[in-house]
């Protein structure tokens, strides 16, 4: 009886775990894969969507959450509004970086900020899809179920490496586009970005990249 | 020539006024403004008795912050969690969640989980410690008296530690801590200012060194 018992929640629990992955699958043809993802950049010359951010802190019970609206333009402009937990713009135009925050306009230039200039890479990578073919600094696992491809980098740069452990970008299948960023640092603890309701290849005004102060000068 | 010797005199009598204004300048400002206000020994042990809630709070606290280190600028959230009496955990995220450092404080010693390697020197570590002390009262002290300072509406619980005091000031009106100071040999080096309490929460707090140039600019968004 307790054997069965055992082996009863063993198998549970191996279905939980194997649930919890949502069936991903390591790819067995992965040029196939790569040549789908090319798509991305393709595919993807504008994005407009919601997104909704989750921190997840292991001493927390609870996830921190920023909510707000979502901008990019290839090659390298993107938008992010947050609305919550307050309202926060940042938007990055080239090699541009420009930060509304309670009024105040600040602009900062990527290549003086380190920090800023590996997310924008990152974030932009992500998006575009040459982030996984950057063989110099990640090493990559391709992972499929029906619907997703799942891109698991890991960073093989020393600074990058300090900053997070890996990062893991869901692609939906039925449009080649990002659904999901996830990125998690070596403590286990992550921040997770959720695209929802993308509209792709929509005309986006350039106004949209760039932040200018109401008052006139 | 006489006109000279006036010009001269007159100066000399400029340099004398100013000279005192300077020296009266200085001692004022040095001067202690609460030594001829009667005190009372206050026991450590009634640390909790004093109207300051936030060190004592088993809420997660999250405050929208800006710190603003000579020429840099640094913005996210920082969650501050007391995880055990007398042990916190500090963590700055940027936006994008990402950890700009990940802290405990425990009985007053700042320990490093994670800190990006730009604010991950000895000198900036043992500032924040300092800073995280003075707000969540963890310095170590020898004693604290009570100050009734009744014509500026205001009680002050003062922490003695050697040449370094510590001063919490209630405003007597609202009833909250609405400022804390940290002096050396009766000099300010550090001031936090805080206000709009929510729940016994501030709601803004504004800590500046007077030394050195570090802000930090912290706005409660939950509690």
């Amino acid at each position: 009886m307790k054997i069965l018992i055992t082996l009863i929640v063993s198998i549970f629990v191996a279905i939980a775990t194997f649930a919890q992955e949502n069936n991903f699958k390591e790819v067995t043809d992965i040029e196939k894969v790569k040549v789908e993802l090319g798509k991305l950049s393709e595919n993807t010359s504008t994005i407009h969507s919601q997104f909704i951010q989750e921190k997840h802190l292991s001493f927390l019970t609870e996830n921190i959450i920023s909510k707000g609206e979502f901008y990019f333009k290839g090659p390298n402009q993107l938008r992010w509004e947050y609305s919550e937990p307050f309202e926060y713009i940042i938007v990055f135009n080239d090699k541009n970086i420009l930060i509304e925050d309670e009024d105040k306009i600040s602009t900062y230039d990527t290549e003086s900020n380190k920090m800023f200039s590996e997310i924008n890479n990152m974030m932009i990578g992500s998006i575009q899809g040459n982030l996984f073919t950057d063989s110099e600094r990640f090493a990559v696992k391709y992972f499929e179920n029906k619907t997703q491809y799942l891109l698991e980098l890991e960073p093989k740069l020393p600074e990058m490496k300090n900053m997070l452990k890996t990062i893991k970008i869901y692609v939906d299948k039925s449009n080649i586009s990002v659904a999901k960023i996830v990125m998690l640092e070596s403590s286990d603890d992550y921040t997770s970005i959720n695209f929802t309701n993308r509209e792709l290849n929509k005309q986006i005004d350039n106004e949209k990249f760039n932040i200018k102060s109401d008052i006139l000068d | 020539m006489n006109n000279d010797i006036n010009l001269s005199l007159l100066n000399s009598k400029f340099n004398i006024r100013y000279s005192i204004l300077i020296f009266l300048l200085i001692t004022s400002a040095c001067s202690n403004p609460y030594k001829d206000l009667t005190k009372t020994e206050y026991s450590v042990s009634d640390i909790q008795q004093i109207p300051f809630t936030l060190p004592f709070s088993e809420k997660v606290l999250i405050f929208k912050t800006n710190i603003n280190f000579y020429k840099n600028d640094i913005s996210g959230l920082l969650i501050i969690k007391k995880t055990k009496d007398n042990i916190y955990r500090i963590v700055l995220t940027t936006q994008f969640g990402l950890k700009i450092f990940d802290f405990e404080l425990n009985h007053g010693v700042l320990n490093v989980n994670h800190c990006i390697e730009y604010l991950n020197k000895k000198v900036i570590i043992n500032t924040l410690q300092t800073d995280f002390n003075l707000l969540l009262m963890q310095n170590k002290t020898e004693a604290i008296y009570f100050i009734e300072n009744i014509d500026l509406n205001q009680n002050i619980w003062k922490f003695t530690s050697g040449k370094i005091n510590h001063y919490y000031i209630q405003d007597t009106e609202s009833g909250k801590i609405e400022n804390i100071s940290s002096k050396k040999r009766n000099s300010e080096k550090i001031s936090i200012d805080l206000y709009n309490y929510k729940e016994n929460i501030p709601g803004n707090i504004i800590l500046e060194h007077r030394n050195i140039k570090l802000k930090m600019n912290l706005k409660l968004i939950q509690q």
